[in-house]
């Protein structure tokens, strides 16, 4: 997929994969990877964004003796979800203008 | 390759970035090589998995904004130790002096070229005002029938008017040429402190 068009989706991605329950690293790449692929370092950009951006909560909790970072989604993190539904429907009526002409030549 | 060597070689690579920054980074990999661990992966398949140090390490410098590098690039790395500073101070009336007569002589250079284009503008001024005159006097030549007289002012005007033309460009170039180096003579330094 395209670099600039995938680097928009990735933020709304990781907030989808903590939306249900909190989760960390790990367990993130994992539940992302059908659907697409990310770097160690790209996620942990990411994470950093969004916590700066007040979406998400960082907690550190014990795991088989070590810590193990969870992240938690705030409203904002959700209400950008609902926003990302928002921009899908403008989204889908730019692809159906983009693909317009090859429609009309079937 | 195992944890401990992977970490430390990426701290390394990232030896330029604030502390604090390194640190998350490396917990961050830690993390993500234990949980494979966890998972059923051996230590060295861990590591392979994210990937050639060099790579990891160049990625996420590209991840961070680039004013955020300079900024850290351009504080200085240590303090100067007691001595230097000694040194630099009982120094100052033979590295000052030389400095400032270094700086002036530069100045001295710079401010002639500006002098050289100067002159070319004001030559080129003047011989508009002169083809100006000419063509004047021309006309008054005319006026009072002095045909010979008045033709040859005229085309003299004519033939000052094409040559101011001419040097307005050369004057315009030269200034430009001056222009650009003063830029080049200037990211010669900007440059420098940005890598240092």
């Amino acid at each position: 997929m395209d670099i600039q068009l995938k680097r928009g989706l990735l933020d709304v991605c990781v907030l989808a994969a903590i939306r249900s329950e909190d989760s960390y690293g790990y367990q993130i790449i994992k539940d992302m990877k059908p659907y697409i692929d990310m770097s160690e370092s790209t996620l942990y950009t990411i994470l950093k964004r969004l916590e700066a951006a007040g979406m998400l909560t960082v907690r550190a909790a014990e795991h088989g003796g070590r810590l193990r970072k969870y992240y938690h989604i705030t409203k904002a993190g959700l209400d950008r979800l609902e926003e990302f539904r928002e921009d899908w429907a403008e989204l889908m009526s730019i692809y159906r203008f983009v693909t317009r002409e090859e429609r009309d030549h079937e | 390759m195992n944890k401990q060597e992977f970490l430390s070689l990426l701290a390394q690579e990232l030896s330029g970035l604030p502390g604090k920054d390194v640190t998350d980074r490396l917990a961050f990999y830690d993390e993500m090589i234990d949980d494979r661990i966890e998972e059923g992966l051996s230590e060295e398949d861990a590591v392979d998995e994210m990937g050639p140090v060099d790579e990891v390490a160049a990625q996420i410098l590209e991840e961070i904004p680039l004013s955020r590098l300079v900024r850290e690039r351009v504080r200085p790395k240590r303090r100067l130790r007691a001595w230097e500073i000694l040194l630099l101070i009982l120094g100052s009336p033979l590295w000052l002096s030389l400095l400032l007569a270094a700086g002036a002589v530069l100045l001295a250079v710079y401010v002639v070229i500006w002098a050289l284009v100067g002159c070319l503008w004001a030559v080129a001024v003047a011989v508009f005002v002169s083809s100006l005159g000419c063509l004047a006097a021309g006309g008054l030549f005319l006026l009072r029938h002095e045909v010979p007289r008045g033709l040859a002012a005229l085309g003299a005007g004519l033939a000052l008017v094409g040559l101011s033309i001419f040097l307005f460009f050369l004057c315009r170039a030269a200034s430009r040429g001056v222009v650009a180096l003063t830029r080049a003579f200037k990211s010669l330094f900007v440059r420098k402190e940005a890598a240092a």
